[in-house]
């Protein structure tokens, strides 16, 4: 990796010496592509694969071209380059270029020198609380310390989240800390500074806990998402488990499905049904028995545990059934959409105890993080953080169209040519001085004066 | 990961942006003036990725995004004043362009 940054520099620089030198400006812009691919290059190198692409294509592509272009239309290929009267600029050039890195090189080396490791800014990570639990009205509370404490929610009033901010660790004391409810089974996923983090959840009612408290440290990796999930083990207890979720981008054309088992003592499978027309609005409501499944999904997931599949974009008949293949939900007419991350948690509906069961299949979309320096990542700032500054920028192109199409009138010049003759010819003094120039006969006095149009006015005027 | 820092990509960014200068302050084309001023542009956005990079954030790669369209709008009237005036005083080197000096 380092030979090849070096090779590729090397030849930047050449590149750019090259054209500095050149007595063609023709060679000199070949270099100058040179060096801009080179630069291209630099950018693949620094994560930055979207810039690259711009870099060559209106770089190396268009802004050349019009270079090469404007060359060969003056035939300024070899212009003297050569200044009569300010030799001295050369002497300056080097001076100022000597100056200027004198100043750029003074911080790096003082840098260098001082062997600072710079501190990198946290990059982001997300987490969600999903909240599983049957009956849904138990409230759940999360804390997470790195140092200090840090709400999970960003609609945590900011009062919260200031009082977060200036406790300490040490000082926070559970009934002050930051807490959420997750009532409504899920929060979308909150961004945090990536880091160590101790989860701490439990059931509470806001303020203060009860029930088994649940703590463990995870480590938030830049870039990824965790769900810590709620939901009732067999003995009727509340478990909570911390699970990655997989939040990059499916493949091209694919839908990602994460299913999450929080049914107490049930192995779920999912199953494609097919094209079930007959029996499906028997199976709607869950009734139906048993089902001849048409390709296993995903099989025996156990309480508590979640997999994920990639479904092709399309029209679904899915199901899931227990390990007595008896049918827990049907999702008829699911609809597989390309590039989505959903995630379904099957949950026991709360119901009258001694009745039959029901179940639910919830769901929580979620949005990949596109990778660094993708399209989508620049896109994203781009037209969400700045989308101002786009906006100037594109006035500012069209300026410059208008200014480029003004200038390149074809006929500008001449008719600036034409202006400035006419203005030339016109006389701004009586006739009669004029013939008497012309002619050299003092017309000025005697009857000549009454023989011409409008004389006798213009000898009234002065 | 990429086990080149940032250093070399300032290092680097740094004598592009020099040579770039040079050719401001020593060449005499009109052409070759603004191909100079290419070169440093190309530095500083060699700089804004190679910090990007490091902070782990997209915005440097924006900024970027908007020095080139700034770059491609001043080449196309840059060129156009170019054409303009050869049209003129058939001589692009700018010693030669001294009339506003009165």
């Amino acid at each position: 990796m380092e030979w090849l940054f070096l090779v590729v520099s090397f030849v930047a620089v050449l590149a750019a010496g090259m054209m500095l030198t050149r007595q063609n400006a023709v060679h000199s812009a070949l270099f100058l592509i040179v060096n801009f691919g080179c630069v291209a290059f630099l950018y693949l190198m620094l994560d930055a694969p979207f810039l690259a692409m711009v870099q060559v294509t209106v770089y190396t592509g268009a802004i050349m071209v019009l270079f090469l272009f404007v060359i060969m239309l003056l035939g300024a290929e070899a212009t003297s380059d050569t200044s009569g009267t300010m030799r001295w600029l050369g002497f300056a050039g080097t001076a100022v270029a000597i100056i200027l890195l004198l100043i750029f090189a003074f911080p790096l080396a003082s840098d260098m020198l001082a062997d600072e490791t710079i501190e990198r800014p946290d990059t982001q990570a997300r987490l969600r609380v999903i909240n599983a639990i049957p009956g849904g009205e138990a409230e759940v509370f999360t804390v997470m310390e790195s140092g200090f404490a840090m709400p999970l929610e960003g609609t945590v009033s900011s009062n919260v989240l200031l009082d977060a901010a200036d406790e300490s660790f040490e000082d926070l004391r559970l009934d002050d800390a930051v807490y959420q409810y997750a009532r409504e089974s899920i929060q979308a996923y909150v961004d945090l500074p990536a880091g160590d983090y101790t989860v701490i959840a439990g059931v509470g009612d806001g303020n203060y806990v009860s029930g088994p408290i649940y703590t463990e440290t995870v480590n938030l990796a830049p870039d990824s998402g965790h769900s810590v999930v709620f939901f009732e083990n067999s003995e009727n207890l509340i478990d909570v488990v911390v699970v990655q979720d997989d939040v990059s981008a499916p493949s091209v054309g694919k839908m990602r499905l994460t299913v999450f088992n929080a049914v107490t003592d049930k192995q779920v499978s999912l199953v494609d049904v097919g094209q079930y027309t007959a029996r499906r609005s028997l199976c709607e409501n869950g009734s139906c028995s048993s089902l001849i499944p048409h390709s296993v999904l995903i099989e025996r997931l156990p309480a508590g545990e979640k997999t994920s599949l990639e479904l092709e974009e399309g029209s679904y008949n899915l199901a899931f059934v227990d390990q007595n293949q008896s049918v827990l939900r049907t999702l008829a007419d699911y609809d597989a959409e390309r590039g989505l991350i959903e995630t379904r948690v099957l949950v026991r509906e709360p119901g009258v105890p001694g009745s039959q069961p029901s179940y639910r299949a919830a769901v929580f979309n979620t949005i990949a993080i596109p990778a660094f320096g993708s399209p989508e990542a620049v896109g994203q700032v781009l037209f969400i953080d700045y989308v101002l500054p786009v906006m100037l920028v594109g006035v500012l192109l069209l300026v410059a169209l208008i200014g480029v199409i003004v200038l390149a009138r074809p006929d500008a010049l001449a008719q600036a040519e034409r202006r400035r003759i006419n203005r030339r010819r016109r006389v701004n003094r009586p006739l009669v001085s004029v013939i008497s120039q012309q002619t050299g006969a003092d017309v000025l006095s005697g009857d000549y004066l009454a023989k011409l149009p409008g004389g006798s006015d213009d000898k009234a005027a002065e | 990961m990429n086990p080149i820092g940032t250093e070399p990509y300032i290092v680097l960014s740094m004598v592009l942006f020099l040579m770039g200068a040079l050719g401001v302050l020593m060449r005499r084309n009109a052409i070759l003036l603004f191909m100079s001023v290419e070169l440093m542009l190309n530095s500083a956005n060699l700089a804004l990725v190679a910090f990007a990079r490091e902070w782990g954030q997209v915005n440097g790669h924006v900024f970027v995004f908007f020095v080139m369209t700034v770059a491609a709008a001043e080449v196309a009237i840059g060129l156009a004043l170019i054409v303009n005036i050869f049209r003129e005083r058939q001589s692009i080197n700018i010693d030669e362009l001294r009339q506003m000096q009165g």
